[in-house]
C-alpha cells in the first residue's frame, strides 16, 4: 500500500481527465491521474479535432450549443497552440431546401453563435473545393484543435503544478471501505488511496462503477473516421441539414478529416474499434457531396472512436440519451461517498466539465479554490509562434509545442528524422523525457511523427532506430509494433494508391526488393 | 517505329527478359516508366538499362504505355504517354509489376490492367484483399494477370499469341 494519499485520483488520461488534473492541480490539491495506456488512446484520439462553434447543436440542443460557443472562445485564449482559427461554413445543397438554414440561422444567435450567411458564389470564392451545386452558406466561428497537442498541454500544467500522471497502468478496481470508496487498485499491484476518485474514463467508466457497485447506463456510439492526405479546404465544411451521417470535413495541419458515422455497437468492441470497409463507403458517398474532389483524393486512413453516451435511466430502453455533460456525485444518487463520475459530454467542453467535477471535489473537501482553468493560458500558448528567421528545423516544433521548444536541445539533436513533419531528434528525445513515450505510436501523439504524407513509409526505419537508441530497446520490434498499427488503418481503405503503398511496404519491410 | 521486341516495363523482370534478347541481335524497345521497386533487394535496374542501351536497345524512360491495339488475337501497335507515333514489334512482353509501378490499377471494387485490358485474378470483395495481420501472407499480393501454359496473357479469355508476361504482374 502507497503511504501517500491523494486528496483526488482521477481515472482516465483523455481529454476530460486531462482537464481535471490540471484544474485540480491549479486550485492546490494533491492529485493523481492513473492511465492504463497513453493519454488519447481513447476517444480523445479518435475523433474529428473540432473545436465545435456549437452551430452543429444550435437548431436541437440549446444549452450543449451555448456551452459550445463560449468553451470555443476561451480555448482560443488558453490553447491558442492548439487551435487553428480556421473558421466553419455550413452549406446548403438543392436536397436540403434552404427552411432549414433560416431556421439554424436564428437559433444560432438565440445561442450566441455569430452566423452570417453568405453568398454561394462568395463561399465558392472562399472555398473553391466546396459542392459548386450550392444553393447557401452560412459562416460560423468553428475552428481546427489538435486533441493530442491539447492533452498534452493539460498534463504538463498539472505536473507543474504538483500532480502525478501514472500511465501505462490500468485500474483494475475501486478500494471501498463500507459504503466509502478510497482508493484504487492498479494492474501493478499497488493500492492508492484518495479522499476523492474521479472517473473519467469515457465508455470504460461503466465497467469500473459496476465492479463497485454504482451501476451507470452507458451506450457506446461508434464513429468511423476517414484522413485525406491533402487539405482540401480551409475551413470546417459542414452540411446545413439535420445533424447526420459524414457531413463534417475538418482541416487539420496538412490532412482533411471526414466524419462521422453514430452506430450502437456492443461494449466488448470498444477495445478495439476500427473502421469497416461498408462505413468507409457510407462516409465517402457522403462526403463527396460536401467536397466532390474528395472522391480522387487520397486516402490516408480511416478509423473509429466511441462516444460515452449516457442512458439518463439505466432501466429504460437507451432512448433517453444525453449526448451533454454528465457529472454524478455518487454518495447522492447512489449512497456511495468517494466517488464521481465526470462523462458524456464533447471535446469542446472538456474543460467545463473539468471545472464543474473539480467545483463538486472541492465543495466535498471543503476547499474555497476558485476555477482559474479558463483564464490562465496552457503551456506552448503563451504567444510563441513560428517566425522566418527560426532555423528551419525548429519552425515545426515551434508550431507543435510553442513556447516548449525552450526544453529541446537543438544543437546536439538538430538533425531532422521524419522529413514530412520536420520531427528531429531534439523533439522526439523531448517527448521521451516529458510523455514516457514507449513505442513509435506512443511517439506520434506527442511528436505528430509519421503522421505526414509518407505515413512513415520512408522514415520509419530511421524513427525506430533513433528511439531504440534513446530507450534501449529493439528497433525491429519498434518497427514491427508500427506497421501493425499503420496496417490497420490502411486496410479499410486498400485500394488505388492505398494499395500501392501497400505493396511497398509489404516488399521493403520483407526485404523482398 | 518498328521492332522486333517491345518490353514493356524497365525494372528487374523488364531487363532480364531484354538482356538474351539483345544478346542475341535483336531490335528491341524497353518502355520504361521508372517505377521499379527492385532497386533494393537486386542490382538496381537503372544500371541494367543503361548496359542494355548501350548494346543498341531503345529504352524510352520517363514513358509510359497507355493502351494497346488487338486485332484477331494479336498485338499490333501500342501507344505511349511520350510518343507521337504508336510503337510496332512482332512479340511484346508485359513486365510492368504490380500495384506499386501501376501494372495493375484499383478503386473500390475493381483490379484490371490498364494498357491491355487482361484478365486478372482477384477476389471482387475487397475485404479479401488483405490479411488483418501485417507479417501474414497478403493476398493482394497474388493478384495478377492471367496467363496461359506458355506465359501468354489472356484477354477477354483468350491467350494473345505475341504478348507474354513476366515477373510480379503475373498471378501466381
Amino acid at each position: 500500500m502507497s503511504a501517500k494519499e491523494y486528496d483526488v485520483i482521477i481515472v482516465g488520461g483523455g481529454v476530460t481527465g486531462a482537464a481535471t488534473v490540471r484544474d485540480c492541480a491549479l486550485r492546490g490539491l494533491s492529485t493523481l491521474l492513473i492511465e492504463r495506456g497513453d493519454i488519447c488512446d481513447g476517444a480523445s484520439g479518435r475523433n474529428h479535432g473540432l473545436l465545435h462553434s456549437g452551430a452543429r447543436y444550435a437548431v436541437t440542443d440549446r444549452e450543449g450549443a451555448e456551452e459550445c460557443i463560449r468553451e470555443n472562445r476561451i480555448l482560443r485564449r488558453i490553447a491558442s497552440n492548439c487551435v487553428e482559427q480556421t473558421e466553419g461554413l455550413f452549406i446548403s445543397l438543392p436536397e436540403d431546401g434552404l427552411d432549414y438554414q433560416a431556421n439554424f440561422i436564428k437559433k444560432c444567435r438565440e445561442a450566441g453563435i455569430d452566423a452570417e450567411a453568405i453568398d454561394p458564389a462568395e463561399a465558392l470564392r472562399m472555398e473553391p473545393a466546396i459542392n459548386p451545386r450550392i444553393i447557401g452558406a452560412v459562416k460560423v466561428p468553428d475552428a481546427s484543435v489538435d486533441p493530442f497537442r491539447l492533452v498534452d498541454a493539460h498534463i504538463l500544467d498539472a505536473q507543474r503544478h504538483g500532480a502525478d500522471i501514472l500511465k501505462f497502468t490500468a485500474v483494475t478496481e475501486l478500494v471501498k471501505e463500507g459504503d466509502r470508496v478510497v482508493g484504487v487498485k492498479t494492474s501493478k499491484g499497488d493500492v492508492i488511496r484518495a479522499r476523492e476518485v474521479v472517473l473519467a474514463a469515457g465508455i470504460w467508466t461503466a465497467g469500473l462503477a459496476q465492479a463497485a457497485g454504482v451501476k451507470i447506463g452507458m451506450m457506446p456510439s461508434k464513429g468511423a473516421l476517414i484522413i485525406y492526405g491533402h487539405r482540401v479546404a480551409n475551413m470546417v465544411i459542414n452540411r446545413c441539414r439535420k445533424p447526420a451521417n459524414a457531413d463534417i470535413l475538418v482541416p487539420g495541419d496538412v490532412v482533411s478529416v471526414l466524419g462521422t458515422t453514430s452506430d450502437k455497437v456492443p461494449v466488448e468492441t470498444c477495445d478495439d474499434m476500427h473502421a469497416t470497409p461498408e462505413e468507409v463507403d457510407l462516409l465517402m458517398r457522403e462526403g463527396e457531396q460536401l467536397v466532390p474532389s474528395l472522391a480522387h483524393t487520397r486516402i490516408i486512413r480511416a478509423y473509429a472512436g466511441v462516444r460515452p453516451l449516457v442512458v439518463a435511466d439505466p432501466a429504460g430502453d437507451g432512448r433517453n440519451v444525453s449526448r451533454g455533460i454528465v457529472l454524478l456525485d455518487h454518495e447522492t444518487r447512489d449512497g456511495v461517498p468517494g466517488l464521481i463520475t465526470i462523462t458524456g459530454g464533447k471535446l469542446t467542453t472538456a474543460r467545463l466539465m473539468a471545472e464543474m467535477a473539480t467545483d463538486l471535489i472541492c465543495k466535498k473537501l471543503g476547499s474555497s479554490a476558485r476555477c482559474e482553468t479558463a483564464v490562465r493560458a496552457l503551456p506552448g500558448s503563451e504567444g510563441r509562434k513560428p517566425r522566418f528567421k527560426d532555423p528551419f528545423n525548429m519552425r515545426a516544433a515551434i508550431g507543435r509545442h510553442g513556447t516548449e521548444v525552450a526544453q529541446m536541445d537543438f544543437e546536439k539533436g538538430g538533425e531532422i528524422i521524419c522529413e514530412c513533419e520536420s520531427v528531429t531528434r531534439a523533439e522526439i528525445e523531448y517527448a521521451v523525457k516529458q510523455f514516457g513515450v514507449r513505442n513509435i505510436s506512443d511517439l506520434r501523439r506527442h511528436t505528430r511523427i509519421g503522421m505526414g504524407t509518407c505515413q512513415g513509409s520512408f522514415c520509419i526505419r530511421k524513427v525506430a532506430a533513433v528511439l531504440a537508441d534513446i530507450l534501449s530497446v529493439s528497433a525491429e520490434e519498434l518497427v514491427r509494433e508500427y506497421m501493425q498499427e499503420r496496417w490497420k488503418g490502411m486496410t479499410p481503405v486498400l485500394w488505388g494508391d492505398t494499395l500501392r503503398e501497400a505493396e511497398y511496404m509489404q516488399k521493403t519491410n520483407r526485404d523482398e526488393i | 517505329m518498328r521492332f522486333d521486341v517491345i518490353i514493356i516495363g524497365g525494372g528487374w523482370a523488364g531487363c532480364t527478359a531484354a538482356e538474351p534478347l539483345v544478346e542475341a541481335g535483336k531490335k528491341v524497345c524497353i518502355v520504361s516508366e521508372g517505377l521499379s521497386l527492385s532497386a533494393v533487394k537486386y542490382e538496381s535496374p537503372y544500371a541494367r538499362l543503361a548496359t542494355l542501351q548501350k548494346q543498341g536497345a531503345v529504352v524510352l524512360r520517363g514513358d509510359r504505355a497507355i493502351s494497346g491495339k488487338i486485332e484477331d488475337g494479336k498485338v499490333v501497335e501500342i501507344r505511349t504517354r511520350n510518343m507521337d507515333e504508336p510503337l510496332v514489334a512482332d512479340e511484346y512482353v508485359l513486365a510492368t509489376g504490380k500495384f506499386f509501378s501501376r501494372g495493375l490499377l484499383s478503386d473500390k471494387e475493381h483490379i484490371w490492367e490498364p494498357v491491355f485490358g487482361a484478365d486478372v485474378v482477384y477476389d471482387p470483395d475487397r475485404t479479401k484483399w488483405f490479411d488483418p495481420d501485417f507479417e501474414a501472407p497478403q493476398p493482394f499480393m497474388k493478384f495478377g494477370v492471367k496467363t496461359d501454359a506458355e506465359g501468354r496473357v489472356l484477354v477477354g479469355g483468350k491467350a494473345i499469341v505475341n504478348l507474354t508476361a513476366v515477373g510480379d504482374i503475373c498471378n501466381e
